[in-house]
């Protein structure tokens, strides 16, 4: 008896009982559904946390100082921190290094008239745009004629605007005081692609090079540097690193933020939450595995004299094993696809509805259809089992 | 053709043991037509399916064309029902999901017959039995005696050396079981070797010869000098 006539024997008789089939089917496909549901909505989670992490992958990485452990809770320890105009430069003229991008900041307040705001002031040059994308609402950003000339004037978040002033398009135009210092307000900025966990800030930016006029240093607080392929960044943090803790006095260590263990330890946290919560689904698998099981051991009972008639016509047990072990594992697999749609289809909806990238894989897909095979084959085993070792005599004469 | 030699078959049921067929010695020849009879609970039934190879004796040996198939095992069994032996059976024991020519199908699907062939086959053995125009009906739209004529074309499809028949007109009204026996009938002047399980003796008288069996054993055997060993 040839194989194909087997897997056709076996979908005639479960197509003449189609109601029962549909319905044994239904505890494999919400099986399979939720698996690939959570798997695929898992993943989809997971790329958009990376992607918010690592901040888009623009070679950039950020340098900063590890104060020793007994110094870690102590906030002076972070004050001596400073990046020279000569430490900038050596990093500039690294091979592996594309670009230096270093601010300073300092909290305090932007005076206007008798309003005043507190605010974080950014001593930035037009590098810092490539950290983070920038529109004016109104006005104009600082650009790199700005930085050059040394000119005396800012731009504002939006948040500093609504506490001086009374509409965002009077701010232009007009001179704020910062530190004692005046400076004429040029533009209203926004952060864009603001990221899901950043919450506003009210800034200033000004240009780096009228921060010593308020500080009277040009050293910068913070420093990342664009590496410049992905492949160099590896080699452009251990010559930073290397360079600054050579030059370095302080106790602590200078190091870089790596985005590589960062995006290994999201994909562990999302993988663990996924393989819970598919766990979770894996068990209603199971139970529509065993759902089959009872299904065909009805089916068994019910056919005892088909058996029988089967045995005495030439079907040997390995015939009739083959027989009920095909009819299990057809409708698991044929339950797994239609689950496979349903999944990819719920979580379709679900990336669409949160905007995230649409990622149901071919090994999930695989794995799906391939435990749903081997769900039918467990638990079709034991009733295929029962029905080969039926005595034909006794078969036939089952009432 | 068939030899069965001091054939015993016992059922153990708790510490009783129940003696079905005491020592039975049988010889059945090609073409033959033969009747098996007796009272219900004389193991005629067990006999007969002892010769269709769906049960094995406790002790004997039965030779089928020469070869003892009483100690085969299961596989062979199988084979030997595939291939040998045709089964007509009193409740017909048609499959009711699957048409006529389905049902005739069957023992060629088993014996691994390719699909062109099957249908072929199971045409001509239909046409046979004179249901040439029910080939696609399911068993529910075919009367009794129709119905009967499927399990026999289905019986003849592998051109067994043996048909066995189990009361084959037990659950049928006198005219088609006369049908059936003319079929019968037929078959055997075609060479057919048959085997027949009956209580009625009107049935029985059909055969060239009659076995009777009461209580496990062989009391008489009618005809048996009639016939020719060839």
């Amino acid at each position: 008896m040839s194989f194909l006539d087997s897997v056709k024997m076996a979908l005639r008789s479960l197509w003449s009982h189609r109601l029962r089939s549909m319905l044994t089917m239904l505890g494999i496909i919400i099986g399979v559904g939720s698996v690939i549901t959570v798997v695929a909505i898992g993943k989809g989670g997971e790329a958009v946390l990376t992607s918010q992490f690592a901040g888009g992958g623009n070679n950039t990485f950020e340098v900063y100082y590890m104060p020793p452990d007994e110094e870690l809770m102590d906030y002076d320890a972070y004050d001596d921190v400073a990046y020279t105009t000569e430490d900038l430069r050596a990093i500039q003229e690294m091979p592996s290094v594309n670009q230096v991008i270093a601010y300073a900041y300092n909290s305090t307040n932007v005076v206007y008239h008798q309003e005043a705001a507190g605010a974080q002031i950014l001593a930035i040059n037009e590098n810092y745009y490539d950290l983070n994308e920038f529109t004016a609402s109104s006005g104009r950003l600082l650009d790199n004629r700005d930085v050059d000339n040394g000119r005396r004037v800012v731009t504002l978040s939006t948040g500093v605007v609504e506490e001086l002033f009374a509409a965002n398009d009077e701010a232009v135009g007009q001179i704020v005081n910062i530190e004692g210092v005046p400076f004429e307000v040029i533009g209203v900025h926004e952060r864009e692609n603001q990221s899901f966990f950043a919450f506003q800030v009210d800034e200033v930016l000004l240009p780096q090079s009228s921060w010593p006029m308020l500080y009277g240093t040009d050293n910068m607080d913070m420093l990342n540097v664009q590496a410049n392929s992905a492949d160099d960044i590896e080699i452009a943090s251990h010559a930073v690193t290397n360079y600054l803790n050579d030059q370095s006095t302080l106790s602590g260590e200078y190091q870089v933020l790596n985005m590589e263990e960062i995006e290994q330890g999201i994909s562990q946290v999302t993988n663990v939450t996924t393989m819970i919560i598919g766990g979770v689904a894996g068990i209603s698998l199971l139970v529509g595995g065993i759902g089959v099981m009872n299904i065909m051991l009805v089916s068994v009972t019910e056919r005892t004299r088909e058996i029988g008639l089967r045995k005495s016509l030439g079907a040997t047990r390995g015939n009739i094993l083959l027989q009920f072990l095909i009819e299990s594992v057809t409708l698991t697999t044929i339950g797994g696809l239609i689950g496979i749609m349903l999944g990819a289809g719920v979580a379709n909806t679900v990336s669409l509805i949160a905007g995230w990238p649409f990622l149901v894989s071919i090994p999930v897909v695989l794995l799906g259809v391939g435990f749903s095979m081997f769900v039918g084959i467990v638990f079709g085993l034991l009733p295929a089992n029962k029905a080969a070792k039926l005595d034909p005599i006794e078969a036939l004469r089952h009432e | 053709m068939i030899h069965l030699k001091n054939l015993d078959k016992q059922y153990k049921n708790g510490d009783q043991t129940l003696h079905v067929l005491n020592d039975i010695h049988l010889k059945i020849e090609e073409n033959e037509f033969v009747a098996i009879m007796g009272p219900s609970g004389s193991g005629k039934s067990t006999l007969m399916n002892m010769i269709g190879c769906l049960d094995q004796p406790t002790s004997g040996e039965y030779l089928l064309h020469g070869t003892d198939v009483a100690s085969q095992p299961e596989k062979e069994l199988a084979k030997v029902r595939n291939a040998q032996i045709g089964f007509v059976f009193q409740q017909f024991h048609l499959l009711p999901k699957l048409s006529a020519m389905m049902n005739v199908e069957l023992p060629l699907i088993y014996g691994g017959i390719k699909k062109k062939e099957r249908k072929e086959r199971a045409r001509l053995a239909l046409e046979k039995v004179g249901l040439e125009d029910r080939v696609n009906h399911l068993p529910n739209q075919l009367s009794g005696g129709q119905k009967q004529r499927v399990a026999i074309a289905r019986a003849l499809i592998n051109e067994p050396s043996l048909i066995l028949a189990d009361e084959p007109t037990g659950a049928l009204d006198s005219k088609s079981g006369t049908q059936i026996m003319e079929l019968f009938t037929q078959l055997h002047h075609e060479g057919a070797t048959l085997i027949m399980v009956t209580h009625e003796q009107e049935v029985a008288d059909y055969a060239r010869r009659i076995v009777t069996v009461r209580d496990g054993e062989i009391i008489k055997d009618r005809g048996h000098e009639n016939v020719v060993p060839r």
